[in-house]
């Protein structure tokens, strides 16, 4: 069920860049993601709901402003249920054929 | 570059907060995910070792309210280089969701003149910890 809203909130390309954004330079206010996109106050603000949602960020009151933070948790969990698992056997065994190629090199 | 000066992490977990606050502040919780360190927090000292006993950073503890919030300075003494660095801040808030869950909230900042530190710690360093935490808590709590 979490990781449903994970997916969900990376399948866009405007929620990927604001995450993008935040990974340049963390605990940004509104006014600051806003700045440089295409889009309303409002818009922008519906993407960060549906990002805070997935836990993807998280948000702190710094005096009077509300500073946007990006959580790494949520995408290691995904990282290492849904892509973990499916590479390690083809990654390693092309990192052996890899191997296997340059030691053939070396011996010609 | 990423400016890492203040790293925000959260995790959910299917726990009490007196289970979490536990597995944060008792050495025979923290050794089974914290890279093995024995960690206790008193009210007024924070104090952190290796499976060997070596000093692996230590400081004074600046809020202690169980099982909601604790903060302690941060001096990574588990790397040399790491240790010439000034001390850091490491907040944690403990929120009950009422749900039979908690949400906890790991704070690291003042990190501005320890780099080293802030990039070590950073992404998969604390997320590493922190899902080891999720992990052991939920395994504790499970029927």
């Amino acid at each position: 069920m979490d990781d449903d809203r994970i997916f969900k909130a990376l399948a866009d390309p405007t929620r990927r860049m604001l995450l993008d954004r935040l990974f340049a330079q963390d605990g940004r206010t509104l006014g600051d993601l806003e700045a440089g996109v295409e889009m309303t106050r409002f818009g922008v603000m519906k993407h960060l709901r549906v990002l805070e949602d997935a836990g993807l960020v998280v948000t702190r009151r710094n005096g009077r402003e509300k500073l946007h933070f990006l959580n790494p948790v949520p995408i290691r969990r995904i990282h290492d249920r849904w892509i973990d698992k499916y590479t390690e056997g083809p990654a390693s065994f092309l990192a052996g054929l890899q191997r296997s190629f340059e030691e053939e090199d070396r011996s010609e | 570059m990423s400016d890492l000066s203040t790293q925000l992490y959260q995790v959910l977990l299917r726990a009490t907060p007196e289970q979490v606050w536990e597995a944060i502040t008792a050495p025979d919780r923290t050794r089974l995910y914290f890279h093995g360190a024995h960690v206790e927090n008193t009210a007024e000292w924070h104090t952190s070792r290796g499976p060997d006993g070596a000093d692996w950073g230590d400081g004074p503890v600046c809020e202690f309210d169980p099982p909601r919030r604790l903060v302690h300075e941060w001096r990574s003494a588990y790397d040399p280089e790491l240790a010439k660095e000034p001390p850091s801040r490491v907040s944690w808030e403990i929120e009950d969701t009422g749900d039979g869950s908690c949400r906890l909230t790991v704070v690291h900042d003042r990190l501005d003149d320890s780099p080293r530190t802030a990039r070590s710690v950073s992404g998969p360093g604390w997320g590493t910890v922190l899902d080891g935490l999720k992990r052991l808590v939920e395994e504790v709590t499970a029927p």
